[in-house]
């Protein structure tokens, strides 16, 4: 078995907003990601599954520290120098980012902003460039490509902008590409294409991926592995389907649960969802973070955090249940 | 589209002003700096279509006499006005060397359009070339100001931290100085006789110095806001470099402030220089500049008997308007783009 292509190990993230206080985006994350894998985090929003996205990558705004250690290709990437940083941006690790709409430039041809990414890594001639965004293009779908390598943002769609974005992170053919929410923006007739079409690059270059979503019917049959992200932990990991068929802790079985009841076709007035609120990660209470919405607490969740046990082979888990 | 007539309007005045003054040598019927001790403050010459003879139709004047108790027209002799008459030899945008003048009167007459000066010289002709040295000053200086500005405020709000303390609270100082008298203590610490070119340059590195404060908080705002935009990000996590990340994708964003604060700063540099040349810390004599040509108003009975020398102020009200009035509308349309 090849040893991991990215490891984590007890990542710490946490905002210092100016207003004061300070909120705990990611406590203790330790994760493997495997050359090749698809993984996905499944997690509601403010979990803190962008942050991971931005903190693998060191893009974090200046007001969050962190601490622990992310190791790529042997070099730790929270202390790696800025230039050396730079290098593995975009070359080897890629991000897809939330929303293509914000995500590129307004005034500058997506044909060359696809360039720049090749500019920025490989020594390319112009027309050597030229022609590789050309062929980037069609290998994320279009066929009207001319059109495309011209048009400014404003001028495609949703979808379109999404395979730009695309086009910008498969470039230069990295190692791991990480996806964060690449279809919330879009129509959901759209998910499907955008999904398939990430599955078929990943798949042909052997690529790892790390897809964050909210929405776990869009994990089902292509992740490998399935991590769960809840208020800042993971507190689920496993095989993909084993998680999905057979979910361990009472927050994930209450997620897919729910897009069970969704896919299935509940009226919109009885949208289904999980009762209560994440926890103001302002005030950290004692004791389990899910205590207060779990369905299944018991006496101890209150005061005692969970420590991750593992019940099965290859499953992890953060739940008191499976303490002894 | 009343609108669009008034741009046009302006930019056409804008323009014809600034050729009147880079040809100045063409425009200008006389040398700036001939002098003509008969004509001490002669007031402007008059241009007449009647005469003893009855209707002309090219317009004429007459030769100046010194009367005692001032000038009078020596009506004996009318002098047709000429265009492209040869006069004074001048160079033409710095290389070539001409005779011709755009307009002008054959001797003994003097066509003073805004009389003459305490030396006889011709005031029009100065105010042209004035102009030259008023504007130009006014232009380099603000060159000079937005680089200046344009590096500290990108550096500022792109790096933060201490860098955007320790620039952003000089800039505070720097807006706090009273530029004037810091101006003025500047000038007077560098050497007071130098040639009227060097002065030039010290003026307009210090003035441009100076002002850097203002439009590097804008730029740095920009910048900060810039910096923080999803596609600016994006770029930063494909592996843009800080170099290409501002080049590509920040500092475009600052021209929308950079070019209405240019044409704000001009008129304030323009205003500036004729402000230390009229306490002579600016360009000095003979070359003339609008403020130089206003210091002989620091007399009393100059500026209550010969009017007529406070065109460079005139010409400074208007140039001043002109460029106000343009950013003005350059902000506007900015903003709806």
């Amino acid at each position: 078995m090849p040893g991991p292509l990215l490891h984590v190990k007890d990542l710490r993230v946490r905002y210092l907003p100016e207003s004061g206080g300070k909120v705990q985006a990611l406590e203790g994350l330790n994760l493997e990601i495997l050359p090749g894998e698809v993984t996905g985090i499944l997690g509601e929003s403010g979990s803190g599954k962008s942050t991971l996205a931005s903190t693998l990558l060191r893009l974090l705004p200046a007001s969050a520290e962190c601490s622990g250690c992310v190791v790529f290709e042997g070099e730790d990437l929270l202390t790696a120098a800025e230039s050396k940083l730079r290098r593995i941006r975009g070359s080897k690790i890629a991000l897809i980012p939330q929303d293509p709409a914000v995500s590129l430039n307004p005034v500058t041809r997506v044909g060359e902003q696809i360039s720049e990414v090749l500019r920025a890594h490989l020594r390319l001639s112009r027309s050597e460039r030229k022609q590789r965004v050309r062929q980037l293009l069609v290998e994320v779908g279009f066929e009207d490509v001319d059109r495309i390598v011209d048009a400014y943002l404003h001028q495609l769609s949703g979808g379109q902008r999404q395979r730009v974005v695309i086009a910008q992170a498969i470039a230069c053919r990295p190692s791991l590409i990480i996806a964060d929410e690449p279809t919330s923006k879009l129509h959901s007739e759209l998910h499907c294409q955008i999904l398939a079409l990430l599955a078929n690059t990943v798949a042909q270059h052997d690529t790892a991926l790390l897809l964050i979503t909210h929405d776990p019917t869009i994990l089902a049959g292509f992740a490998d592995r399935l991590m769960v992200m809840y208020a800042g932990r993971l507190i689920e990991q496993g095989p993909a389907e084993s998680v999905m068929r057979r979910p361990l802790h009472p927050y994930t079985r209450a997620l897919i649960g729910l897009s069970h009841g969704h896919t299935s076709g509940n009226r919109a007035s009885h949208l289904p969802s999980i009762p209560g609120e994440m926890p103001n990660p302002l005030h950290v209470m004692p004791g389990c973070r899910f205590e207060p919405r779990c369905s299944e607490k018991m006496g101890v969740c209150a005061t005692t955090d969970p420590q991750t046990f593992s019940p099965e082979s290859s499953r992890l888990v953060s739940c008191l249940k499976y303490g002894n | 589209m009343r609108n669009k007539t008034a741009m046009c309007v302006l930019m056409i005045a804008l323009v014809l002003v600034h050729l009147a003054l880079l040809f100045a040598g063409f425009f200008a019927p006389y040398d700036p700096a001939a002098q003509n001790r008969d004509l001490s403050y002669a007031p402007p010459t008059r241009i007449h279509f009647v005469g003893s003879t009855g209707f002309h139709w090219g317009p004429f004047t007459y030769g100046m006499v010194k009367d005692f108790d001032g000038y009078r027209e020596d009506q004996s002799q009318q002098i047709p006005l000429r265009l492209f008459a040869k006069g004074d030899s001048y160079t033409l945008l710095w290389v070539f060397h001409c005779k011709t003048h755009f307009f002008g009167a054959d001797r003994p007459a003097r066509l003073q359009l805004f009389g003459a000066d305490a030396y006889g010289r011709d005031e029009f002709s100065r105010l042209l070339y004035g102009g030259q040295i008023s504007l130009a000053a006014g232009l380099v200086a603000t060159l000079i100001t937005l680089a200046v500005a344009t590096i500290i405020g990108t550096v500022s709000g792109y790096y933060g931290k201490w860098i955007d303390e320790m620039l952003m609270g000089s800039a505070e100082l720097f807006l706090a100085l009273p530029w004037f008298y810091f101006l003025v203590g500047v000038r007077a610490f560098l050497p007071l006789h130098v040639s009227p070119k060097e002065t030039f340059l010290l003026l307009i590195i210090v003035i441009g110095v100076i002002g850097w404060a203002r439009p590097a908080r804008l730029i740095r705002g920009i910048v900060l806001s810039a910096r923080t935009r999803n596609y600016v990000v994006a770029a930063r996590a494909f592996g843009g470099s800080d170099f290409y990340l501002l080049r590509r994708h920040i500092l475009p964003e600052t021209f929308a402030v950079l070019i209405p604060q240019a044409t704000l700063l001009i008129p304030q540099y323009i205003a500036a220089e004729a402000t230390l040349s009229f306490f002579g810390l600016g360009i000095s004599e003979p070359v003339p500049s609008w403020g130089n040509m206003l210091s002989t108003l620091q007399q009393y009975n100059v500026l209550v008997s010969y009017s007529w020398l406070l065109a460079p102020a005139g010409a400074l009200v208007i140039t001043s308007v002109m460029y106000w009035r343009l950013a003005d509308r350059l902000h506007y349309w900015l903003q709806s783009h």
